[in-house]
């Protein structure tokens, strides 16, 4: 990967300077002038004044009348730019979730939309709640219709958990290394897997190599939990999160491991 | 707030991508580890630096935990790993705007949601086709010339020009094309149903699909599985068809979908 001279400078251009992004900012939501851009971010006049004009004369932002318009290539350069910021914070803020964890099955589209996460909340394990991880995943699965997820190890509460949703006429979609499979899917009450299975209700995907990625994908909330790097799954933390980009991007990883199971 | 503690949250607030972006030493390196491990005279030889400066920006690096030294090789943690390949992105993104600088810079991008401009990499390869003085019609007629060659197209069509409904009226009569999805507002689809021409060929066809949305559109989008390609408005509301934006791989046609699927 290269980076060429010219977008070098126009990246260091804007990120050198925190006034002229907030500047940027204020210009992305409204057209505005110095004293009004002095107001809405109270940095003093005089910067404000001088960073304009160094956007202007770079072609950053245009003076129509007497107001300054951001440019729209700028306004794409400072939304990916900021969708960048919002990625480094991403990972700081869930440090422990990310650090020294194994990311190889997460592919690269979805950690470039890694951002869509970021209503997402860390749950983890405390010493008087040690199992704070599994039961808010396990009272998702039992508030939900619908279940996808990805189990790379068997919790004994699975297989019950998996025939609740059936039972409630729900449908289950999920990827299992081979080695699980059988004891997962024969621990379903017979009747209630066969009659799920011939209603197209039950579909169970086996991995042929080693999963290295915890994900459920319920009604409401999707989780992710991580394997470290020490190949141990990590069954104190999961990353949570009910909002709509969340959920697509889960979708998305979910059909991403779903393509390499080979059926 | 005092100018003073303003600029102390500012610098804050931007640390992060402040100190990986404007030290072209650190981007470099990660962008170079990112490829792969390298050892330092593998490190030495591709970015053509003396040792003492790349031992110091390897240094940093590890200090604040993106790259680690495993034997004599440096490689990216996974705090590395999520946040280079964001930076990628950045770069990316970056680049696709910059090689079709006077398509995105001429026209008014309101009308593209926000997460779909922070993808806009995935047009790195498209294409700028422009009219000229001498040949005023070009990006028309490139457009004519790829939408002719498609068995399936999905049009966004934001304006009503029988120019461009008599050539789909031909496509239409013609064996190549068999489907034609288009999405308008209410307001182009009564211009449509007011002419007999349009209503007999167009809504009346088997082939021709047509979804009614009730928000004003700003972008002209045509996609099949081959191509997709984009046009768009002028900041003063006035459509603009003498710049076209195409492009035949697989990314671009990805975003188009992304595109279609915001409104």
């Amino acid at each position: 990967m290269n980076i060429t001279d010219n977008i070098d400078n126009d990246i260091k251009f804007l990120a050198k300077s925190e006034i002229r992004l907030k500047i940027l900012g204020e210009l992305d939501k409204r057209p505005n002038n110095v004293r009004g851009i002095v107001k809405k971010t109270n940095i003093a006049y005089s910067s404000v004044s001088s960073n304009i004009g160094k956007l202007e004369s770079n072609n950053y932002i245009s003076k129509v009348e007497n107001k300054y318009y951001i440019n729209p290539m700028t306004q794409v350069y400072f939304k990916t730019l900021m969708d960048f910021k919002n990625s480094v914070e991403l990972v700081n803020n869930y440090d422990a979730f990310w650090n020294k964890h194994n990311l190889n099955q997460l592919s690269i589209t979805s950690i470039k939309r890694i951002t869509d996460l970021k209503n997402s909340e860390l749950i983890e394990t405390t010493p008087i709640d040690i199992y704070k991880t599994h039961n808010t995943i396990k009272n998702q699965i039992m508030d939900s219709k619908n279940v996808k997820a990805i189990f790379p190890y068997l919790h004994p509460e699975y297989p019950k958990l998996i025939e609740g949703v059936l039972k409630n006429n729900g449908t289950v979609e999920l990827i299992v290394p081979e080695s699980i499979f059988k004891e997962l899917i024969f621990r379903v009450n017979d009747d209630v897997r066969k009659k799920a299975v011939r209603h197209k209700k039950l579909n169970v995907y086996r991995f042929k190599n080693d999963l290295n990625l915890y994900l459920t994908i319920c009604d409401e909330n999707m989780s992710l939990g991580l394997f470290k790097n020490d190949g141990s799954f990590d069954q104190n933390r999961v990353l949570v999160a009910n909002d709509t980009k969340s959920h697509n991007w889960a979708q998305e990883l979910f059909n991403h491991v779903k393509k390499q199971v080979k059926s | 707030m005092s100018a003073v503690e303003t600029k102390k949250e500012l610098s804050k607030e931007f640390s992060g991508i402040k100190y990986i972006l404007t030290s072209g030493m650190r981007s470099k390196l990660l962008l170079a580890i990112y490829d792969g491990p390298k050892n330092l005279d593998e490190l030495r030889n591709e970015l053509k630096k003396p040792s003492a400066t790349i031992l110091h920006g390897l240094k940093e690096l590890e200090s604040i935990n993106l790259i680690r030294k495993v034997q004599k090789y440096y490689e990216l943690t996974s705090n590395g790993f999520l946040l280079t390949t964001n930076m990628v992105k950045l770069i990316e993104n970056w680049y696709a705007i910059n090689k079709n600088k006077l398509f995105w810079n001429s026209h008014d991008l309101d009308g593209i949601p926000d997460d779909v401009l922070k993808d806009i990499y995935l047009l790195k390869n498209a294409e700028y086709v422009a009219s000229t003085t001498s040949d005023l019609s070009n990006a028309f007629n490139t457009y004519i010339k790829v939408i002719s060659k498609a068995k399936k197209l999905k049009i966004i069509l934001p304006i009503y020009s029988e120019n461009h409904f008599k050539h789909l009226i031909k496509l239409l009569n013609g064996k190549k094309l068999k489907e034609l999805e288009l999405v308008v507002s209410e307001e182009i689809l009564n211009s449509i149903e007011e002419n007999e021409l349009l209503k007999k060929e167009l809504i009346n066809s088997k082939k021709v699909k047509i979804k009614c949305i009730e928000r004003k559109l700003k972008f002209f989008l045509t996609y099949s599985e081959e191509f997709m390609s984009l046009t768009l408005f002028f900041k003063d509301g006035h459509y603009d068809d003498s710049q076209l934006l195409i492009a035949k791989d697989k990314n671009a046609i990805k975003w188009a979908k992304t595109l279609e699927k915001s409104i």
